[in-house]
């Protein structure tokens, strides 16, 4: 179960953890979820062209960059609403990738790609003693320790240099950020940018791991994401856990599933559901600080 | 989203050129993924009006598109965000269809109001929830009212496929509501039905209300700006609650009609995109309930093309979706024209 849950928690772990740069430059970024998909479609079609499930990733990743840039131009070259613009990109990705399946595969369903290597798995048989540390630590999925290392590179960068120190006094104070020279627009877009590159990575580890990619593969982990990053406290080490948390609590719901007699399809609802639980749980407890400063809605967009 | 307020023909430009943007890239798609493309493309543009049978489902759609662009619109308009409007027209629907199932022999009056008011109580308390954890806690209302409404989906699914489901169907839906339930129909064989007027006539109420009361005068204000509004001694906490509440009712009655008057059943995902328009009806119509009517008929236009379109070809993609997506990276953007930036600059010079 503990091994699972590791698995699970790596795709959450790097959209968070892209997601963190954007929040911390105060964007709350809701295209996640079209971008893992995105990243999903991309990464395992290009890695059955190649043959390499490397350059698959780097594919992806590059998807969801250029996606998260069209998304950082229309919102600060253009001024449009970042909630709206979001959206449009979790759209696209629903309406463009069932248009693109048929037109290349002649379906929208599942594709296939039996040729496709599989995911190589590191420090596999090595043994400390204690089962559940084994299953945490070893013999996972190379993707796993991409995204451990990504969570360290996440915190170097974000705290120990002048880039992070920019990055968050964007999205502390922007206004302060500019008088202190700092250019708040080019921060919040490269955040962006950076939110897309880490939730396009996710979504490859997604269909490269499994080798099919299955209509709304990305089932909910973009929005996941999004509360995981509130949930870790928005650090990169709070995100770790809380994307071991939902890792973990994911694989004990397919664990229940069997036992419980619970029908599977009221289980696709289950990840949404103990997001928006732990999210609501999580506010209650933090309600007495000061609340988060408020997203601005101008009612004449 | 701006510092100052957009000028109107700055916003008029926008629209125009989000929509324009939307029927172009509509256009690509039909031509290059189509194996017949003038087909496609005949279809899509004509085929709404080809005959009765269209033409009547596209007015019908218009009235549903009216009902969730108020709901969006209701919401928005007090600096709220309702993102779960999709769950919430499907669980109105099944609440509809449960209800109605429920007493097949009650007179119709006293049905279709009992469905209809389950419907709206049931999407309002849904997204009145998520206001009411913004109040307590300040839980973002965007996040939980899109993860409530997802998270419930799969729920209402397997009701309809496996408790509710009526075995005689090759369908996955419900049995069909009694008959006295039914609304009119308005243009047979089309699923047009009385119930577009009631949605014209609430977005007229919608705007007096909005415009011409002292309490609509406040929602105008909380969503413009909630620290002024606080100051000025508006009870902004009502402010947060009620639109959602208000928002998540007009997605339920939309629901409600959905199966009253156009399907008669609740059927597996047949709602599906209903909530998403809602919010592209809201934005095309600037939030303001008076456009948001031909806005909901600019929409209906492009739904009902894209479906004929999918029909009389092959091909078949969400082409709805993709609408969608186009209009929503560029409706809240800032476009000038090049000719209206001339006399943009022209007005503002001293």
């Amino acid at each position: 179960m503990m091994f699972n849950g590791v698995e699970i928690m790596t795709p959450i772990l790097l959209a968070a953890l892209g997601g963190l740069f954007a929040e911390m430059a105060g964007v709350l970024n809701i295209a996640l979820e079209g971008l893992i998909l995105i990243g999903a479609f991309t990464g395992i079609l290009v890695a059955a062209a190649t043959g390499s499930l490397a350059v698959g990733m780097v594919a992806a990743a590059v998807a969801g960059g250029v996606l998260a840039g069209l998304l950082a131009w229309v919102t600060s070259r253009l001024k449009a609403n970042i909630f709206i613009a979001g959206l449009a990109v979790n759209l696209l990705a629903a309406g463009m990738i069932p248009f693109l399946s048929t037109w290349m595969f002649g379906t929208k369903g599942v594709l296939r790609f039996p040729d496709l290597p599989r995911m190589p798995r590191l420090l596999v048989g090595v043994h400390t003693g204690l089962p559940l540390l084994d299953d945490l630590l070893f013999g996972h999925s190379v993707t796993v320790y991409l995204a451990w290392l990504t969570a360290v590179i996440a915190a170097v960068l974000l705290y120990r240099t002048p880039f992070g120190l920019r990055l968050r006094a964007t999205g502390a104070r922007a206004e302060s950020a500019v008088v202190s020279g700092v250019n708040a627009v080019r921060y919040r877009s490269i955040a962006i940018v950076v939110s897309g590159v880490a939730a396009g990575l996710a979504g490859s580890t997604i269909s490269l791991r499994l080798g099919v990619y299955l209509p709304n593969i990305s089932a909910g982990r973009g929005w996941i994401a999004l509360v995981a990053i509130y949930l870790g406290y928005r650090t990169p080490l709070g995100i770790v856990i809380a994307a071991l948390l939902f890792g973990l609590t994911d694989s004990l719901a397919g664990a229940a599933q069997g036992f419980l007699n619970i029908p599977g399809t009221i289980l696709l609802g289950l990840p949404y559901a103990i997001t928006v639980i732990a999210m609501i749980f999580y506010s209650a407890l933090r309600s007495t600080k000061p609340r988060r400063r408020r997203r601005r809605i101008d009612a004449h967009f | 989203m701006s510092e100052q307020p957009m000028t109107a023909p700055r916003r008029a430009a926008g629209t125009l050129v989000a929509v324009s943007a939307a029927i172009l890239v509509t256009v690509i798609l039909l031509a290059i993924g189509s194996p017949n493309p003038a087909r496609a493309l005949t279809s899509f543009f004509l085929g709404p009006f080809s005959n009765r049978f269209f033409f009547g489902n596209m007015i019908d759609t218009f009235g549903l598109l009216i009902l969730v662009g108020l709901g969006v619109c209701a919401a928005f308009r007090a600096g709220v965000f309702n993102l779960g409007g999709e769950g919430q027209v499907y669980i109105a629907a099944l609440t509809t269809a449960v209800v109605a199932l429920s007493m097949p022999t009650a007179p119709a009056p006293i049905g279709i109001l009992a469905a209809t008011g389950a419907a709206v109580l049931v999407a309002a308390l849904l997204a009145g929830l998520s206001g009411l954890f913004r109040w307590a806690w300040g839980t973002d209302e965007l996040i939980t009212s899109f993860l409530i409404s997802a998270a419930l989906v799969p729920t209402v699914n397997f009701l309809i496929v496996g408790p509710l489901r009526n075995p005689d169907s090759n369908l996955m839906t419900t049995v069909r509501v009694a008959e006295q339930f039914r609304f009119l129909r308005l243009l047979p064989p089309s699923t047009l039905n009385v119930s577009v007027g009631a949605a014209v006539l609430l977005a007229v109420l919608a705007h007096g209300f909005l415009f011409s009361t002292l309490r609509g005068y406040e929602l105008r204000m909380t969503g413009l700006n909630r620290e002024f509004a606080r100051y000025g001694g508006v009870a902004v906490g009502a402010y947060t609650v009620l639109p959602m509440a208000v928002s998540g009712g007009f997605h339920g009655l939309a629901g409600a009609f959905f199966v009253l008057g156009t399907h008669h059943a609740a059927i597996e995902g047949f709602t599906a995109g209903l909530g998403w328009n809602g919010i592209a009806v809201a934005l095309i119509g600037r939030n303001h309930p008076l456009l948001i009517i031909p806005a909901a008929l600019v929409f209906a236009y492009l739904e009902a093309g894209s479906r004929v379109a999918g029909l009389q070809t092959e091909f078949t993609f969400e082409l709805a979706a993709i609408i969608q997506a186009v209009i929503f990276f560029l409706i809240t953007a800032e476009i000038v024209l090049p000719k209206l930036r001339r006399a943009h600059r022209e007005r503002s010079a001293p």
